[in-house]
């Protein structure tokens, strides 16, 4: 939403064709390697598969069936990406467990020749090899160490590897996420407190996300804890509004969070409410009543269990 | 309205579009259903797009920004191979980019001067005693001896079938890696020139008078050679182009530069595996079968002559109103 906070995160926005902006969030090294490893798994549970078939066709078919291992072999050591990823939107089985999706940079499906191409280049992304030698092992093996990839990657602001930005596409995390919707405020005193906070305050769509954002995880908080934290909002409100400066704290961010999401008309002090008023007949407004609060010390912080 | 209750009116829809998102691909959903999801998706849209001015709480934001994320890769979705255009990319688009692209040159004369070079000094025995075993080792040259001691017979076709499908996964395997590594044009060209100086010291021993195996191997490598060797010089060329787009970019950005060097190489491969499945399958019945040479000769000149035919008579440039006309 705010700019300030885009170079630091790793959210791509994405502007649609019916011109909506939405975010996903970029797939790191440490959710793609997961994916290739499973894939590898994938790949090699199915050869295996293939082989012992081959080898019980074999008696049969003779050298025909080693051929088909070979080119199945072929086929899957280059192509299992690309196919996969064109005839499955853009996951492998891997992808698809730990739920991200290759897309192009620009938010739009891939194509078959973006998602072949890519995969062929993974050659250089597992470069430089490292042969087992070094370890006392056979000379023939080599290990493939994905430096390239992780340097592209480390370089790149959308944590691409050298196959995705030569094919110009993107892996994003494509999760679900559970609708919570409006917090539940389980102190009635919260209630009773917005009643009591000027109808004319408005509340700011800042200070409204910043109410969310605290109220959807005070529960997490000790009781010390979120005095502490929403000190620096409650103080300025609570000389504004006028109340006892020993009210809760926690008690006040919640009546307003229950004025802003649960009690009032939103577009109230937004919308409608400005577009609405006669600024002429303003001085005309009942002032507000005199706050009669109720007993001061019901609204301090209760002691904690 | 509050936004408690916004939600709860929107809920339903949003957890049916969710529901929709789960169910069967498009392609095999009722036409109900495709509706009922563009109708829930461009609503989840526009909360989303409202979302500020509701004031929704973050987390409800939050959650849209995944519905809106999931719903649009369910409605876009990936495009197919476009087999129609595969003709036209290999028999029209490839051959005029291979005469014209300067990389495909370049690692054609660096692929045959490294070769025939190595070819010379591997063949001069008398000025060079020690450069073919340098080159290929004891051991190779040992195994390349007793692999072509015997005169080609033919052997048990099912063991054919068996090299020809070897063939094709090693060395089509092997142009894929020298495509990949030119990107980083130094493994690119290293591979290349370690091919040809094999290849080339090999084909030099072998060709050595006193060297009584030489007659067996090139009974064997002749009728494949053309379409093997060509195939591994448009491999190197294609990656080289990849390579030489970041570091040349013509005015582009590095990586707008490379993208579109892949674009064009795109065709290139094709060409390439195609000539490498040609040889496999050359190099996995002919070649080792117990024809008369004068045959395999005869495949190997028709086979550089089909490949001049498909480099010079279809790659040469038209002009752009002979291309229309």
């Amino acid at each position: 939403m705010s700019d300030m906070s885009a170079p630091l995160d790793s959210r791509v926005e994405i502007v649609t064709p019916e011109n909506i902006a939405f975010h996903y969030r970029v797939a790191g090294p440490f959710r793609r390697f997961p994916a290739y490893f499973i894939d590898l798994l994938v790949r090699w549970a199915f050869l295996l598969v293939l082989l012992i078939a081959v080898s019980a066709a074999g008696v049969v078919l003779g050298g025909a069936a080693i051929a088909v291992f070979l080119v199945a072999y072929f086929v899957v050591e280059w192509f299992y990406g690309g196919l996969f990823e064109t005839f499955m939107n853009g996951q492998t089985p891997g992808k698809w467990v730990l739920g991200i999706r290759v897309l192009s940079s620009d938010g739009q499906p891939i194509n078959g020749v973006q998602a072949v191409l890519r995969n062929v280049l993974r050659f250089v992304d597992m470069m430089p090899m490292v042969s087992l030698q070094i370890f006392g092992g056979p000379p023939l093996y080599v290990l493939p160490t994905f430096v390239f990839a992780l340097l592209t990657m480390t370089l790149s602001r959308r944590f691409q590897r050298i196959g995705d930005l030569v094919c110009g596409t993107i892996v994003v995390i494509e999760e679900r996420y559970w609708l919570t919707g409006v917090a539940r405020l389980e102190d009635a005193r919260a209630r009773q407190l917005a009643e009591y906070i000027p109808l004319e305050f408005r509340v700011s769509r800042s200070l409204a996300r910043a109410l969310a954002a605290y109220v959807d995880r005070r529960r997490f908080f000790s009781p010390e804890r979120r005095r502490e934290v929403a000190r620096h909002l409650a103080q300025p409100l609570l000389e504004r509004f006028g109340f006892p400066p020993d009210t809760s704290y926690d008690l006040v961010l919640c009546a307003l969070y229950y004025r802003t999401f649960v009690a009032e008309r939103f577009g109230e002090g937004t919308r409608e409410d400005d577009l609405g008023r006669n600024p002429f007949r303003a001085a005309d407004q009942p002032q507000p009543a005199a706050v009669v609060l109720p007993a001061s010390n019901s609204l301090a912080d209760r002691p904690g269990p | 309205m509050k936004v408690s209750q916004l939600l709860e009116q929107r809920r339903q829809n949003w957890r049916e579009l969710e529901q929709l998102c789960d169910g069967p691909r498009r392609s095999r959903s009722t036409a109900h259903a495709v509706s009922r999801f563009a109708a829930l998706y461009r609503a989840a849209c526009a909360d989303l797009a409202l979302a500020d001015a509701y004031q929704l709480p973050p987390d409800t934001v939050q959650y849209l920004h995944r519905l809106v994320g999931r719903a649009h890769n369910r409605l876009y979705q990936t495009k197919p191979f476009h087999v129609s255009v595969w003709g036209q990319a290999l028999l029209v688009d490839a051959p005029r980019r291979i005469f014209q692209d300067r990389c495909v040159q370049l690692a054609f004369c660096v692929f045959w001067g490294a070769f025939l070079l190595s070819f010379f000094l591997a063949q001069s025995q008398a000025a060079f005693p020690a450069y073919a075993e340098e080159m290929l080792s004891q051991e190779v040259i040992e195994q390349l001896e007793s692999n072509f001691s015997e005169s080609l017979r033919g052997r048990d076709p099912s063991l054919n079938y068996a090299m020809a499908g070897f063939y094709i996964q090693h060395n089509t395997g092997i142009g894929f890696k020298c495509f990949a590594s030119g990107l980083l044009v130094v493994p690119g060209l290293f591979i290349c020139l370690y091919n040809a100086a094999f290849l080339g010291a090999a084909f030099g021993y072998m060709a050595r008078p006193d060297v009584p195996e030489g007659v067996n191997f090139f009974h064997f490598v002749t009728a494949h050679g053309p379409f093997e060797l060509t195939a591994i010089v448009l491999a190197t060329g294609a990656g080289l182009r990849l390579g030489w787009s970041w570091i040349q970019t013509g005015g582009l950005t590095r990586l707008a530069s490379l993208r579109r060097a892949a674009d064009e190489s795109v065709p290139l491969i094709g060409a390439m595996m195609v000539l490498f499945f040609l040889a496999a399958l050359i190099e996995g019945f002919l070649s080792p079968s117990g024809a008369p040479y004068s045959l395999k000769a005869a495949v190997a000149i028709f086979s550089s002559g089909a490949l001049m035919f498909y480099f010079i008579v279809l790659g040469f440039p038209r002009s752009a109103n002979r291309a229309v006309g």
